[in-house]
């Protein structure tokens, strides 16, 4: 099992073997010439490899695929399950592929009697003790032992025990709301353990007790916590993790499986959306290397059934009452227009975390029409120096991905593992595997690895800037460092003074590559970069400025315009899916579709552009955000000029071309120039401590308007906050 | 049998038309158009002879059909009045007031007396009936805006 | 015993034709390896190294290198179970503060090593070798002394906490066959005799002297020597005369 990476990982600093390793590294990196390829045979089919590569590495290179449970090719080989046995000639026994370094002119056979011989025989023994429950097991269908037992084990059984007097029983453990144990069903591969410890970095999964007792759990009381938890769901290769949400609620064979974009943080996560009879049953991820590779968080895979929960379905107009009565879309639409007609040119729209690329620019060039500029986005951004005129100065530039490579991260006032827990996977990755160092400015946080808390005070970041700290050295010694700036602390009042001094410490960096990218800004809603790509001004202050009489909401949920900044008669429209904040002070309810109904457009916080597909008919007599905004310009004589998707896309391009180059990161340009103008902004910092609104696990689960409706996401809550009463 | 002569006449008078229309008249097609006049002339008759006789069986068909709408009414407890029978049947009547041809209103003749009768034994079922009483077929919306309110985009 | 009732039922039953639908697990370990509160053993009895054993401890972890420390777990959970008398919760929460580990890693370790005793043992840890050798020359009848001596049966404590009776695979001492391991002591080439002497002095809170009781000293033949009593024979010994 996993040994090598623990002590590291949890050894204090000065216990740490970090320095020992970083020594043998350097040394081997001195004598650094690629050793030679060496040449072996799989089933005679020869194939050239690196030195170290193991059997199965290079059975897939030509692929070949051997059977494994317990090997995963993220998670540290553990040889334990002994499936992936295979011959190699003159070798006594069969050898674990998935353990074993090729040697020199090794022949492979991967398909011998022997190799047969041994799968058969290591099947027989897990279904020794594995129970014969598939038909009432959740992995049915989807199951690794039900797979490979068909495949490669024996076609009789030996088993005559049908008293049933000794098949192991082990009593299940309670992991929490998201995961649902049934241990006699586990075969040991340790998979979970492994991902606990390695990814998710919360050893709180073990085994206990040796041979035919050894269980896998928590020995205490205790459930398995995490944001990242519901991998193990996935990893599990058999049903004894399965997802609780989910249980007993359908079988892989009748769900039809849509691919699309997770937007409930502003990773961009790849997910496939399970629906069966027009709902969503389950959500799990895809594998996208440069974005999530294989894991998704919890809240982006639990909180699907928020989406059945608190939704508008029908328009809805507040009548004499000041109650919200449900109308059909013509008088809906008519009053609307009705206003907008009345206001002229004094209307504003405030995006929200959820609004799509395509309602985003319908809106725009509706109030473009109308005579209005005042087009916001919920969340703020500093707008001195160069703005979000220049996308360097608001991408996490230096991609999701790059964060693996980096050598020393400095985080400002960004908690990354609730406001981006694919992003606080990579830091730990680098952490475990690539003597990552990592320095904090901002609330101490538990980011599952260790990092040097410099303090929560802005002065520290001035003297960063200024080059007076101690962590200069680092940074200027760091051959690829990177600076990660929350899009929370930009929001305050002195934003920009931040991100300036941010500037200027990029700047006093020396990367050994050119293309290495040392700030980047991380934000926290899938639907702000594609806002400020397409020319929405962040920050609502504009608004606030103009007194609008109509305001447009566009699923803005977060509070950031109250009833009480506006003029009394001024008239609220809300466009969204959830009857959340937004859709409380609204006059006018224009009920949208959500992520999981929408073929949209959302840009991720690296500057991805990504599509989500329809996986399931919008509820009532919701509609498609920008249709609603197309169908409402007409009724108010502004006819936009686009009736069908392509249509609104072609618009898209035209503003801005990377919007509809699904999958691939525009990156930015004009680096020094923003950092140029930084150099002349005025603004001071001041003294409040930097401040993020995530700061525990409690605060992750329910953030938006979607996980806010999720019951599941409410246990989760209730799970941490009763954990916390835990001794243990 | 009946169509295949319509369709048979319509096609003559097509081609008579053709003729009329080239401007190279011939002795030839002359003579042709002539013949094709008299077969025009000396088409069977489906029931009448001429316009009066065709007037009259409509006149009776609509008598007969009048005098058993109440009793229509009863028997297939439809939610409708004798008088709203009264008002749709002569809506049926004069849909078709615009046709001359003698023939065709025989035919319309022959199909009212066949629906009569299946409607008098009690052939159709409350539904055939209310079916004479369907809304009208909306067209399908085709710009965005109806296509929106009517729930296609 | 229990086996062969079992074969017995199931056979009984066999032959009426009933199935049993009976589904629970043979018990395979007397021991749990999943944690139970209970008034002995849980996270709030508070646990420390005494002033002496920090000191042990302290030394156990100097011999570990910088970066392996987390291989000191074994002896720190031998020495918090010497101390308290066996290893609670509260212990392993300790040595696993000590080493800087999570607290799963040690109960990892805890639960492997059956020697590590998780539950409430007696002063007097008496452990019966049944194992081939012992039981050939007599095992079962030192058992017996020891269950009516004590009034215990195997896996049980005695009421005052002096007393906790296991039966033991091999200790590796089948030369001096029958033995008892008491603690750390081992009392070997037992009779029925020995066992209650023994155990009287135990129950007089005296400490009887550890090894063989039949007058040898170690694992040599009782008596005079047998093999091996003449000279070494001299260089040549064996070799064929024409070399």
């Amino acid at each position: 099992m996993l040994r090598t990476t623990l002590g590291k990982v949890l050894t204090g600093g000065s216990l740490s073997p970090k320095r020992v390793t970083a020594v043998v590294r350097a040394a081997s990196s001195q004598t650094g010439k690629k050793p030679e390829q060496i040449e072996v045979f799989i089933d005679d089919i020869p194939v050239k490899v690196d030195p170290g590569t193991t059997v199965l590495q290079a059975a897939a290179m030509i692929g070949i695929e051997i059977p494994r449970f317990c090997y995963h090719e993220r998670l540290a080989v553990a040889g334990n399950c002994r499936m992936c046995l295979v011959e190699v000639e003159k070798s006594p026994k069969p050898v674990a592929a998935c353990a074993m370094p090729v040697m020199k002119g090794w022949r492979i056979k991967t398909d011998s009697e022997m190799t047969k011989k041994a799968r058969e025989g290591i099947m027989e023994f897990l279904l020794i003790n594995h129970p014969l429950d598939c038909p009432i097991c959740d992995q049915g269908g989807e199951c690794d032992l039900q797979d490979q037992s068909m495949a490669f084990g024996s076609d009789r059984s030996r088993f005559v025990d049908i008293d049933h007097t000794g098949k192991r029983a082990v009593e299940d453990k309670d992991l929490g709301p998201l995961i649902k144990t049934v241990m006699t069903r586990c075969i040991h591969c340790t998979r979970c353990i492994r991902f606990a410890s390695e990814v998710a970095g919360v050893d709180d999964l073990g085994t206990t007790g040796r041979g035919n007792d050894m269980q896998i759990g928590t020995y205490v009381e205790k459930m398995f916590l995490s944001e990242l938890s519901g991998n193990v769901i996935d990893l599990c290769p058999v049903g004894a993790l399965t997802s609780k949400p989910y249980s007993f609620t359908a079988r892989p064979w009748e769900i039809r499986k849509i691919d699309s974009i997770d937007v409930l943080d502003a990773v961009g996560s790849n997910i496939v959306v399970s629906s069966r009879t027009g709902e969503v049953m389950r959500i799990m991820p895809r594998v996208n290397e440069e974005i999530n590779e294989e894991w998704i968080a919890d809240k982006s895979r639990f909180s699907y059934d928020g989406l059945k929960r608190q939704r508008l379905i029908t328009p809805m107009l507040r009548d004499n009452t000041g109650e919200l009565k449900p109308v059909d879309w013509e008088a809906a639409l008519l009053t609307v227009a009705k206003q907008i007609r009345n206001a002229g040119s004094s209307i504003g729209a405030v995006a929200g975390g959820f609004a799509d690329a395509e309602v985003l620019v319908a809106v725009k060039d509706l109030l473009n029409y109308l005579g209005s500029e005042a087009l916001c986005t919920e969340h703020t951004f500093p707008l001195d120096g160069s703005g979000t005129d220049l996308r360097s100065s608001y991408l996490l530039n230096n991609g999701i991905a790059g964060a693996e490579e980096a050598d020393f991260v400095l985080l400002v006032g960004t908690n990354p593992r609730f406001e981006a827990p694919l992003l606080n996977s990579r830091l730990r990755k680098a952490y475990v595997h690539n003597e990552l160092d990592v320095a904090l400015i901002g609330p101490k946080v538990d980011l599952r690895y260790q990092y040097q808390h410099l303090g929560d005070s802005p002065s520290i970041l001035q003297q960063l800037a200024n080059g007076q700290h101690e962590v200069n050295k680092k940074l200027k010694a760091a051959k690829k460092p990177l600076i990660i700036v929350g899009s929370e602390v930009l929001a305050r009042p002195d934003g920009s003074a931040i991100l300036a001094a941010a500037q200027k410490l990029s700047a006093s960096t020396s990367p050994e590559e050119q293309n290495w990218r040392v700030l980047n800004v991380l934000h926290k809603v899938a639907s702000q970069v594609a806002a400020l790509d397409i020319g929405y001004t962040p920050g609502v202050d504009r608004i606030r400025e103009l007194n609008p009489k109509v305001l447009l909401l566009l699923g803005a949920d977060d509070g950031a315009i109250e009833k009480s900044d506006l003029p009394n008669d001024s008239f609220i429209i809300y466009l969204g899916h959830h009857g959340d904040h937004g859709a409380s002070i609204a006059d006018a309810i224009l009920p949208g579709v959500a992520y999981t109904e929408k073929q949209a457009t959302y840009v991720n916080t690296e500057g991805r552009a990504q599509q989500t597909l329809v996986a399931v008919s919008p509820p009532g007599r919701a509609r498609d955000d920008w249709k609603i905004i197309r169908a409402l310009s007409e009724l108010l004589g502004a006819k936009l000029p686009y009736d069908n998707l392509n249509e609104i896309r072609d618009r898209l391009e035209e503003v801005a071309p990377h919007l509809t180059k699904y999958g691939e990161a525009e990156t930015a340009n004009y680096f020094k120039q923003a950092q140029e103008l930084s150099k002349g902004i005025k603004t001071q910092l001041d003294n409040s401590p930097f401040d993020v609104k995530l700061k525990e696990l409690s605060d992750y689960f329910m953030t938006d308007s979607i996980s806010r409706a999720s019951p599941t996401m409410a246990k989760c809550v209730q799970a941490v906050l009763k954990q916390k009463q835990s001794k243990f | 049998m009946i169509t295949t002569k319509i369709l048979n006449l319509l096609f003559i008078l097509f081609f008579s038309c053709q003729c009329h229309s080239a401007r190279t008249v011939t002795c030839d097609r002359k003579m042709a158009h002539q013949t094709i006049r008299q077969n025009l002339k000396q088409v069977k008759p489906i029931l009448s002879l001429d316009k009066e006789e065709a007037r009259k069986r409509v006149l009776s068909l609509y008598k007969a059909w009048y005098r058993q709408l109440p009793y229509i009414v009863k028997q297939y407890d439809i939610p409708k009045t004798a008088e709203q029978l009264k008002q749709k049947l002569r809506e049926e009547f004069t849909k078709h007031q615009d046709i001359k041809d003698v023939r065709v209103i025989d035919m319309l003749v022959i199909k009212g007396q066949m629906e009569l009768k299946e409607t008098v034994n009690i052939w159709k079922q409350k539904g055939h009936l209310m079916s004479y009483f369907k809304d009208t077929w909306e067209p399908k919306p085709t710009d965005f805006l109806s296509k929106f309110l009517a729930g296609k985009e | 015993m229990l086996p062969t009732l079992r074969t017995i039922t199931n056979g009984l039953k066999r032959s009426l034709g009933l199935r049993s639908i009976q589904t629970t697990s043979v018990v395979h370990h007397e021991s749990l390896f999943v944690h139970r509160d209970t008034p002995e053993d849980n996270p709030d009895i508070p646990f420390t190294f005494t002033t002496e054993n920090k000191k042990r401890a302290e030394a156990i972890l100097a011999i570990y290198p910088e970066g392996h420390k987390r291989a000191a777990m074994i002896p720190l959970l031998d020495l918090a179970q010497r101390q308290h008398g066996w290893l609670p919760i509260s212990a392993m929460h300790h040595v696993a503060e000590i080493l800087n580990l999570p607290r799963m890693r040690v109960y990892e370790v805890a639960t492997f090593y059956t020697m590590f005793m998780r539950k409430p043992t007696g002063k007097y840890h008496i452990q019966i070798c049944t194992t081939t050798p012992c039981w050939l020359r007599g095992s079962d009848a030192i058992l017996d002394t020891i269950k009516k001596n004590l009034n215990l049966e195997v896996g049980e404590t005695s009421k005052d906490m002096q007393f906790t009776l296991s039966e033991v695979e091999c200790l590796g001492a089948c030369v001096n066959a029958p033995m008892v391991s008491i603690n750390d002591d081992y009392y070997e080439d037992l009779t029925v005799q020995d066992t209650e002497e023994i155990l009287a002095d135990l129950k007089a809170g005296k400490k009887p002297k550890p090894g063989p009781r039949n007058g040898r000293f170690a694992a040599e033949p009782l008596g005079e020597p047998t093999s091996l009593k003449g000279e070494p024979p001299a260089a040549g010994f064996g070799i064929r005369p024409d070399l």
